[in-house]
């Protein structure tokens, strides 16, 4: 209370500066640019450090997060692991298999790989497809024709795989049949596609289609 | 007589002005602590007042900001202005008719652009919300408001100027060049793209480092002399902090756009400048605390020094934490999230207003010859100290919980983040509601003394008519 009471009142109070006491001695300091001291002056030695210290991080900070002021930011260039690779360009096969399969087998051997039962044989933990690759990719680039034996059913009295009539490159037949012997719980290795133009150049001289016969004395070491 | 000091007839002119503006912005600070609550409570209970489309939560957000800045943050900071500038001119205030006038057209102005905001006519430019209709009132009873506070500088009697001197006129002609800067990029001449975001948030940053902050830092510049006695510490630093705002301060605010669709070196320069703002914060907390820690006695004793220097410290305090939360590997966490709210109410409430306080409570006495009870301040100091303090922690905590959750995204949004925020949420809707209860005491206060209490003077007549 008493501080205030006591201006309020309008008395002297020797403690407070008067407004103009209050410039004219500021105006005197800034002159005079320090109070009189006979010490070492430690404050501006300190301001001078730091601010030194500042302006290095501030320019460290300028250099490295402006990105020499263009309008762009970098390209982030992500380095992967072989393995990551390696992953990648299964995925990248397996998802073209899918594709395909969808648009040129599902519609007889179904979606859901399991075929039609008495027409169409199952693909999914089929032996023929977990058998050497070379048998699926035979089937695929000349046909199947006459009866086979697929899980303990027969099928192929009606209908008959005929693949001839239709172009296929080798890098489709390599992802599609990877696709196939890799879906629905078949767990067979992958097929490449030099592997698939080799097979073909070996039986380019076959005309017809190939029966089951045929193909498990050729690869009997597989079934 | 007293009444024949330099200093009272200063006072008498300065009266009638001061009185109007200060207990303008004690409305505006009302009207904004309304808002405030309105809003945290919408936050806690999304179905609270619902019903009411003018009171929506982007609405109601908006309003409070522009109520709280332009409101109480411009009426008092004439008020304030025009009786340091007086004083420290040993000039008396001319043209009060004038300065009215302005002050009534630009609250009139605020008055229809808060309705305007409620009514749905956004302008959607950060703290330009009004619609663009009312700016051009603002902007010319500004001016005139500017050319009243000029004509009082230059009747000084004292040629040279000091520290709050500088501030305070450097604050009052930095809005208007502001405020046409920012209208000519945005509604004159548009700006394309990118570069209107930037203006808009450099707008909104700069308003607070420019207009509300030096005006604060002059007053603290005043009072701490003023009321101690003694001159300022280390005064020869004082130009140099004041001249590093000018220079850093608006090319600092651009780190709020960290992480935001503009290029990468808008962001790099404002964190940068945010760094080299460590110099004139540390320029200014050196100056006030190294005074003010001399007789520290003193500062508790006097309570409008005691709100100064709360409000200085919370100045370093929120600078610093601005600062840190500008890196960019802070701002990875701490962007976007509430923690924007902790910097707006840290230098809005924690800050300004209270030195605005601080130097309302040291001028009114002064000004009207009473006195305001010393129970009734203290009591405004304690529960803006608190609810303050507890709004700060809880949107910091909050903020930096928020930032950690949702920089995780296999964490489910509402169910998980929002929950985790909720309680913070709560925390601010108690704290607003102490700070509107304080903030209603400061405002009784303000106007018992400009407008003594018509109950006391019927008791005081009854008195007389028993003696």
């Amino acid at each position: 209370m008493s501080e205030d009471s006591k201006n309020m009142n309008g008395l002297p109070d020797s403690e407070h500066f008067s407004d103009e006491e209050i410039v004219k001695s500021h105006v005197e300091l800034s002159k005079n640019k320090h109070e009189p001291t006979k010490n070492f002056l430690i404050a501006p030695l300190v301001f001078v450090f730091v601010f030194g210290c500042l302006i290095f991080v501030c320019s460290i900070q300028l250099a490295h997060s402006t990105n020499s002021f263009q309008l762009h930011p970098p390209v982030e260039v992500v380095e992967l692991t072989p393995e990551e690779k390696e992953s990648q360009r299964l995925e990248r096969k397996f998802s073209s298999g899918e594709k395909i399969f969808a648009a040129r087998c599902a519609s007889c051997h179904q979606a859901n790989g399991l075929g039609i039962a008495g027409q169409f044989p199952p693909l999914a933990g089929s032996e023929w497809v977990s058998a050497d690759p070379g048998v699926i990719t035979n089937i695929i680039l000349k046909g199947l024709k006459g009866e086979i034996l697929v899980k303990g059913e027969k099928y192929g009295t009606s209908a008959a795989v005929n693949m001839a009539a239709v172009p296929i490159s080798d890098r489709e037949i390599a992802n599609v049949s990877t696709y196939v012997r890799q879906a629905w719980g078949n767990s067979s290795d992958e097929v490449s596609e030099d592997f698939v133009k080799q097979v073909r150049a070996d039986y380019s001289n076959k005309q017809d289609q190939w029966t089951g016969d045929e193909l498990k004395s050729l690869y009997s070491t597989s079934f | 007589m007293s009444t024949d000091s330099p200093d009272k007839i200063i006072d008498r002119s300065a009266k009638l002005v001061f009185s109007f503006f200060i207990s303008s912005a004690g409305l505006w600070l009302l009207v904004a602590a309304l808002f405030a609550y309105l809003a945290a409570a919408k936050l806690t209970d999304p179905f609270f007042l619902s019903t009411y489309e003018f009171l929506t939560y982007g609405k109601i957000k908006v309003s409070q900001a522009n109520a709280f800045v332009y409101g109480w943050g411009g009426n008092a900071i004439f008020a304030v202005s025009i009786w340091i500038l007086a004083r420290l001119s040993q000039a008396e205030v001319r043209g009060s008719i004038f300065l009215i006038f302005a002050g009534v057209i630009w609250n009139l102005a605020i008055t229809f652009g808060l309705l305007g905001i409620l009514d749905g006519h956004m302008s959607g430019h950060e703290m330009l919300e009004m619609p663009t209709e009312v700016w051009p009132a603002m902007l010319i009873s500004y001016l005139i408001i500017t050319f009243l506070i000029l004509v009082i500088h230059r009747s000084r009697q004292i040629r040279e100027t000091i520290a709050p001197q500088w501030f305070i006129l450097a604050a009052i002609l930095w809005f208007p060049a502001l405020f046409l800067i920012a209208w000519n990029g945005m509604e004159l001449n548009p700006a394309r793209g990118t570069v209107q975001t930037v203006l808009s948030m450099w707008y909104g940053q700069s308003l607070i480092w420019l207009w509300l902050t030096p005006v604060a830092l002059g007053a603290a510049y005043y009072l701490i002399p003023a009321i101690l006695g003694r001159t300022i510490d280390k005064y020869y630093l004082a130009i140099f902090g004041f001249w590093c705002i000018a220079a850093l301060a608006p090319w600092s605010v651009v780190h709020h756009l960290e992480g935001g669709p503009v290029p990468m070196w808008i962001p790099a320069i404002g964190t940068v400048m945010s760094i080299a703002m460590v110099f004139p914060i540390a320029v200014a907390s050196t100056n006030f605390h190294a005074t003010a820690f001399m007789d520290i006695g003193k500062v508790w004793d006097s309570l409008p020094l005691r709100f100064v220097i709360f409000g200085t410290l919370s100045y370093t305090v929120s600078s610093y934490i601005g600062v840190v939360f500008s890196l960019p590997t802070v701002a990875k966490i701490t962007q976007f999230t509430i923690i924007n709210e902790f910097h707006f109410n840290q230098r809005v409430y924690g800050f300004f207003s209270m030195i605005i306080f601080g130097a309302v409570y040291f001028a009114l006495p002064r000004i009207t010859n009473r006195e305001i009870p010393k129970g009734a301040k203290s009591f405004h100091f304690w529960t803006s100290t608190f609810g303050v303090l507890l709004l700060l922690l809880a949107y910091l905590i909050g903020g930096l919980t928020h930032g950690v959750l949702a920089g995780q995204p296999s964490l489910p949004w509402s169910s998980s983040v929002i929950q985790s925020i909720q309680p913070y949420f709560l925390i601010t809707k108690f704290a607003f509601v102490i700070l509107a209860f304080s903030q209603l005491v400061f405002v009784v206060n303000v106007w018992r003394v400009i407008f003594p209490n018509p109950i006391s003077f019927i008791e005081s007549c009854k008195k007389e008519a028993g003696a």
